[in-house]
């Protein structure tokens, strides 16, 4: 009885590692890494192409004032300190073209400071 | 034009306060006919966070005028201007709508010291400052500008 128990529980040792390794084997979705760079009245690049389900790290740089981007349809917004980098993790869940503005008021052309991303399947 | 001209050489430029007619004369005009967009909806829906979003678009140069909360608190020469810098909080600013309130922001009123704002904020950030001017806090609440506290 006692070879039983102790059989049954090196199984249960063993198939646990095996499922442990495969598991161990499955590749982990990295995070694709976007570089913008963000200057009084642009951001460059000024068009993204994203795909849906792809998680994103995007750096925001900037080469003057603050700045930031706000997309509300894919739940960003990043700001970014004088001359500094800062970045923002988000993963877009709907298809689509979304406008972003900068989010931070930097001067009289603030306001046209825009930067797209296309989302695709 | 003579008249003009002799109307003129009295008045000269001074800002002074405008007449009961002039003001009613000059509301009835913005109203129904000058300020367009009366039916422009406002896409933002109003929560704390477009609240917030707006008060931050509204503190970067409204505020000089307006005060920070919208009723011109601590700004000193607001009843000095011709006409008058209104409390955002007033009927005569209430009484517009949404999409009116967009448009005085995109493009200024003449005549009157309101300047156009389109390009320098974007769309996004004055239908917030739209959200914002329907919920102003209490008048005097936020303090004043610190540009007036030097």
């Amino acid at each position: 009885m006692k070879i039983r128990h102790a059989v049954t529980i090196v199984f249960a040792v063993v198939c646990a590692c095996g499922l442990g390794s495969q598991l161990s084997g499955i590749p982990s979705v990295d995070p694709r890494r976007v570089e913008i760079t963000a200057k009084r009245f642009s951001f460059d690049p000024g068009v993204v192409t994203l795909k849906k389900g792809e998680p994103v790290v995007l750096v925001l740089k900037s080469n003057d004032v603050p700045h930031g981007i706000r997309v509300r349809e894919l739940g960003l917004d990043v700001k970014v300190s004088k001359g500094g980098s800062a970045e923002a993790r988000f993963t877009p869940n709907q298809v689509g073209d979304f406008v972003g503005h900068c989010s931070v008021f930097c001067g009289a052309g603030h306001g046209s400071m825009s930067i797209a991303f296309h989302v695709v399947n | 034009m003579v008249l003009l001209l002799a109307a003129l050489s009295f008045c000269g430029c001074k800002a002074k306060a405008p007449t009961t007619a002039e003001t009613r004369l000059m509301w009835g005009m913005k109203h129904k006919v000058l300020i367009g967009n009366k039916k422009l909806r406002n896409p933002l829906q109003a929560s704390s966070l477009t609240i917030a979003e707006g008060k931050e678009a509204f503190s970067h140069y409204c505020i000089a005028c307006h005060g920070l909360d919208g009723q011109n608190t601590g700004v000193p020469f607001a009843d000095r201007m011709a006409p008058p810098v209104p409390s955002l909080a007033s009927d005569e600013v209430q009484q517009y709508t949404d999409g009116q309130l967009k448009a005085v922001i995109d493009d200024g009123v003449w005549p009157s010291g309101m300047p156009a704002s389109k390009g320098i904020l974007s769309d996004d950030e004055i239908w917030s400052i739209v959200v914002f001017l329907r919920h102003l806090p209490k008048p005097g609440s936020l303090g004043e500008p610190e540009m007036y506290s030097h």
